[in-house]
C-alpha cells in the first residue's frame, strides 16, 4: 500500500463527508441536488480507488455505473420531475430541526460512527480501505436518515432516501470489495426505480394535498 | 463447492420435471403476462392473461415442491437458483394466494371499474403491477444470493407502493409514501446486516470469495464465522427484515398500508409478503443459531414476538377501520410466528412453518370477504356496517368463518398451530412467555369478536345498513367473488381436521433446514 493510495483513501473519504455536510446546510431543492450530485461524484472516485488498489476489474465497471446513474441520471430526473413544482414548495422553510442544530447534531452522528464502528467490529481485522470508508458509510447512514425526520418537505426525504443508499453502496464496497457486479447493478436499479417512484408519489402528493410538507399526512389512524 | 453442483445437476437432469428449467419458466410466466397486459391494453385480456399466469405459476410451483418432497435440493445456473423445502414452503402461499388473488381481482376491479371509480389505465397498471408484484417476491426464496434476494425484496416494495397507490386518494398516497420511506430504510437496514454476514463468510472462508453471499455456504460454515460481528449483523438483519415483516416496533407502515390498497392487494400483502421477509429473518436465524448459539436469536424473536402481539392486540381493540384491524392481525401473526422460532425446538419451529400456512390462508379469505363487504355497505367503518348476514348471506358466513378462524378458535387451522406454539413453549421451558402469549391472544379474540359479531348479525339501526336491508335484496357480488373465498374457507376447515401427507413432509423437510440440517 503506498502512501499517494492511502493519502487518497483517506481524501476521498474526507470529500465524501464534505459532500454530506452540504446537503444538511442547504435550504433549497435545487442546493440538495448539486450537493448530492457531488457527493456521488466523489463515491464514484473512491470506488475506483477501491478497484485500483484490489484490482478487480468490476470495481471500475461498477464507479462507472455509479457516476452515470447517481451523478447524472438520478440528478437530472428529479430536477425534471419537480419542474412543474412551484418553488416555494421546494424550498425548506421551517425543518423541525433548525440548520445550525443540525450541523452540530450531524457532526456528532460523525463522531458516533467512528466509536460505532471501532466498538462493534472490534474483534475483525479491518483492511486500510475498510479503516478508512466503514466510519464514513456509517455517517452517511446517520446523517441521510436524520435530515429524513429533521426535514419537512418530502422532496428532502427522498434526498435523505438516496444519501442512506450512497452509504450503503460505500459499506458494500469497502467491506466485500465489489462480490458482485451483479448485486451492485441490482442495488441501483432499485435506487433508480425507486426514484421514479417517489418522483410520481411527489406529483400525486403536490397535486392532490397542495404541499409538500409531509406534517400534513396525518389523515391515517386509528381514533 | 464444484463437486455438489455437478451432483446436483445431475440429479436434476435425471428428474422427470426438469426442475431446472421450472424455477426458471415460474419467473418467466408471470414477466410474460406483464408484458402481455401492458402491450395490449385491453381489459378483458388483462384478466385473461393475470389468471392464466397465476395458474400457471400455480402449477409450475406444485412441481417443483414435488420434486423438493422427493428429497433434494433444487438448484439451476450453477446454484444461482436455489430452493429447498423451506423456500418451496414460502413458495406455496405466493402462488396459491397469488391465484385465488388473480380470480377475486376480476371480480373487485370490475366493481370498482363500473362504479368509476378507475379507469381503463389503471385497470392496466394493476394487472401489470400484480404480475410484477408476484414475479419479485417469486425470486425472494429461489434466490440462493442473499444479495440478489434483499434486491427482490426492495423491488416487492416499489411494485407495491404502485399498487397500494392507484386510487390516488388522499389517503392512499399518504399510506404509500409512509410505506415506501419507512420500508426503504428498512431494508437499508437489512443490507447492512447481509454485507456483514458475507463479510464474516469471506474472512471466515477465503476459498468462497466468489460465492460468498450465498446461503449454501454460509449455512454450511456457519459455526466458522466470527460470533461479534455475526452478532451486530443478525440484529440488523432482523431489524432490517422485521420492518418489512410487520414485526412491532417497525410495523408503522403497516396497517396504513393494508388498509388503503385494493383489497386483492391487501390480501397478497399480508399473506404473502409478510411471508418473504420471514423467510428471509429465518435464513439468517440459521446462521446466527449456527455461529451464535440459539439462545441470542431465540431471546430476540421471543421479544419481539411479544411485542408485536401486545401492539397488535392493544391497537386491534381500538380499531374502527375494517381493514385496518385485520391489518393489526397481521401484526398479531407475525408476532406468533416469530414467538415460535423463538420457542423452537422441533414442534416450535414446526408450529411456525404451520402458522405462515394458515395465516396465509385465513387472512386473504378475511381480506376478500371485507373487499366485498366493503363495496356493498359502501365503508370500511366497522360500526356502520350490521347484519351483513341478511344482506349477503354467503359472504357473512364465510367472513365469520374466517373471523373465527383468524382468532384461532378450534376446529379451525389457526388453531392448531397456535396451539403447538404454545405447547413448544410450555415445554421449552418458556412459561413466562408462552403466559403472556395466551393473555395476549385472549385479548385479541376479544377485541376482534366484539367487532365481528355485531357487523354479521347485528341489527341495521341507522345508514346505509339500514337502507340495505329495507331493500331485502341478498346479492353477495356475483360467483366470481364468491369462489375465492370459497375455496380458501374450505382449506380453513380441512387444515383444522387434516393434514396431507405431502404438506407434513414438506414442513418436516423445512424444519431440517431450520435446525440447520445439512443441505443435500
Amino acid at each position: 500500500m503506498t502512501t499517494l493510495l492511502t493519502d487518497l483513501i483517506t481524501l476521498s473519504a474526507a470529500g465524501l463527508l464534505v459532500a454530506t455536510f452540504g446537503v444538511v446546510v442547504r435550504r433549497s431543492f435545487t442546493g440538495w441536488v448539486s450537493a448530492y450530485r457531488y457527493q456521488s461524484v466523489v463515491l464514484a472516485a473512491s470506488t475506483a480507488v477501491v478497484g485500483y488498489s484490489t484490482g478487480f476489474w468490476d470495481i471500475y465497471a461498477a464507479a462507472v455505473l455509479t457516476f452515470v446513474v447517481k451523478a447524472e441520471v438520478i440528478p437530472r430526473l428529479l430536477v425534471r420531475v419537480t419542474l412543474g413544482v412551484e418553488g416555494d414548495l421546494k424550498m425548506e422553510a421551517n425543518p423541525y430541526v433548525s440548520i445550525r442544530l443540525s450541523v452540530l447534531i450531524s457532526a456528532l452522528l460523525v463522531a458516533l460512527s467512528y466509536g460505532l464502528v471501532g466498538q462493534l467490529l472490534a474483534s475483525a481485522k479491518l483492511d486500510v480501505l475498510a479503516q478508512a470508508y466503514l466510519p464514513v458509510s456509517v455517517s452517511l447512514f446517520f446523517i441521510g436518515l436524520f435530515a429524513m425526520v429533521s426535514r419537512r418537505t418530502a422532496l428532502n426525504q427522498v434526498v435523505g432516501l438516496l444519501i442512506i443508499e450512497n452509504g450503503l453502496f460505500l459499506f458494500t464496497t469497502a467491506l466485500t470489495h465489489g462480490v458482485s457486479l451483479i448485486i451492485e447493478v441490482g442495488i441501483l436499479a432499485d435506487a433508480l426505480v425507486g426514484v421514479v417512484i417517489s418522483a410520481i408519489l411527489l406529483t400525486r402528493m403536490s397535486q392532490t394535498f397542495d404541499t409538500m410538507d409531509t406534517g400534513s399526512l396525518e389523515k391515517l389512524k386509528d381514533d | 463447492m464444484m463437486m455438489s453442483g455437478f451432483y446436483v445437476d445431475y440429479v436434476l437432469g435425471a428428474l422427470p420435471s426438469g426442475s431446472g428449467t421450472l424455477m426458471l419458466t415460474v419467473l418467466l410466466t408471470p414477466a410474460a403476462a406483464a408484458a402481455f397486459v401492458a402491450v395490449t391494453r385491453r381489459k378483458r385480456l388483462a384478466e385473461a392473461a393475470t389468471l392464466l399466469s397465476a395458474l400457471l405459476v400455480a402449477m409450475q410451483v406444485a412441481g417443483l415442491v414435488a420434486g423438493v418432497i422427493a428429497g433434494t435440493r433444487l438448484s439451476a445456473f450453477g446454484d444461482f437458483l436455489s430452493l429447498d423445502a423451506l423456500g418451496a414452503l414460502v413458495m406455496i402461499p405466493i402462488a396459491g394466494v397469488g391465484f385465488v388473488a388473480a380470480l377475486y381481482s376480476i371480480n373487485y376491479m370490475g366493481r370498482q371499474y363500473e362504479r368509476g371509480i378507475v379507469d381503463d389505465r389503471h385497470i392496466i397498471r394493476y394487472y401489470a403491477g400484480f404480475n410484477v408484484f408476484v414475479l419479485t417476491m417469486m425470486v425472494v426464496p429461489l434466490a440462493n444470493n442473499t444479495g440478489l434476494m434483499w434486491v427482490a425484496i426492495e423491488a416487492t416494495t416499489l411494485v407495491s407502493v404502485l399498487l397500494i397507490m392507484l386510487y390516488t386518494t388522499e389517503g392512499a398516497i399518504e399510506a404509500a409514501w409512509k410505506y415506501l420511506i419507512v420500508a426503504t430504510v428498512g431494508l437499508s437496514l437489512a443490507l447492512f446486516g447481509i454485507v456483514l454476514f458475507s463479510y464474516a463468510y469471506s474472512t471466515a472462508s477465503p476459498s468462497a470469495a466468489g460465492s460468498a453471499m450465498n446461503w449454501t455456504g454460509m449455512d454450511a460454515d456457519a459455526k466458522m464465522l466470527d460470533p461479534a460481528i455475526v452478532k451486530v449483523a443478525f440484529v440488523f438483519v432482523l431489524v432490517g427484515l422485521g420492518t418489512k415483516a410487520g414485526i412491532a416496533p417497525m410495523h408503522t407502515w403497516l396497517p396504513d398500508a393494508h388498509g388503503e390498497a385494493p383489497s386483492p392487494v391487501s390480501a397478497l400483502l399480508s399473506g404473502v409478503l409478510l411471508n418473504c421477509a420471514i423467510y428471509g429473518v429465518l435464513r439468517f436465524n440459521i446462521i446466527a443459531s449456527g455461529a451464535l448459539g440459539p439462545s441470542f436469536p431465540s431471546e430476540l424473536m421471543i421479544g419481539l414476538g411479544l411485542l408485536s402481539m401486545g401492539i397488535a392486540a392493544a391497537s386491534v381493540c381500538f380499531a374502527k377501520d375494517m381493514k385496518r384491524m385485520l391489518a393489526y392481525s397481521s401484526v398479531e401473526h407475525m408476532g406468533i410466528i416469530s414467538l415460535a422460532v423463538g420457542f423452537g425446538g422441533f414442534v416450535g419451529l414446526f408450529a411456525a412453518l404451520f402458522h405462515i400456512i394458515n395465516h396465509a390462508i385465513a387472512k386473504p379469505l378475511m381480506f376478500f370477504a371485507s373487499g366485498t363487504v366493503s363495496q356493498r355497505f359502501g365503508t370500511k367503518t366497522m360500526s356502520e356496517i350490521r347484519g351483513i348476514i341478511k344482506v349477503m348471506p354467503i359472504t357473512g358466513a364465510l367472513l365469520l368463518v374466517g373471523g373465527l378462524a383468524i382468532v384461532g378458535m378450534p376446529p379451525f387451522n389457526v388453531f392448531v398451530s397456535e396451539f403447538l406454539a404454545l405447547a413448544s413453549g410450555f415445554a421449552g421451558g418458556q412459561v413466562l412467555a408462552a403466559s403472556a402469549m395466551i393473555l395476549l391472544l385472549v385479548l385479541v379474540f376479544a377485541g376482534f369478536i366484539r367487532q365481528l359479531v355485531p357487523m354479521v348479525f347485528g341489527r341495521p339501526e341507522s345508514g346505509k345498513s339500514a337502507q340495505l336491508e329495507g331493500t331485502e335484496r341478498k346479492d353477495d357480488m356475483g360467483a366470481l367473488a364468491i369462489l375465492p373465498m370459497v375455496i380458501l374457507a374450505a382449506l380453513v376447515v380441512i387444515l383444522g381436521f387434516y393434514m396431507p401427507q405431502p404438506l407434513q413432509t414438506l414442513i418436516r423437510e423445512a424444519v431440517r433446514v431450520v435446525q440447520g440440517a445439512p443441505s443435500s
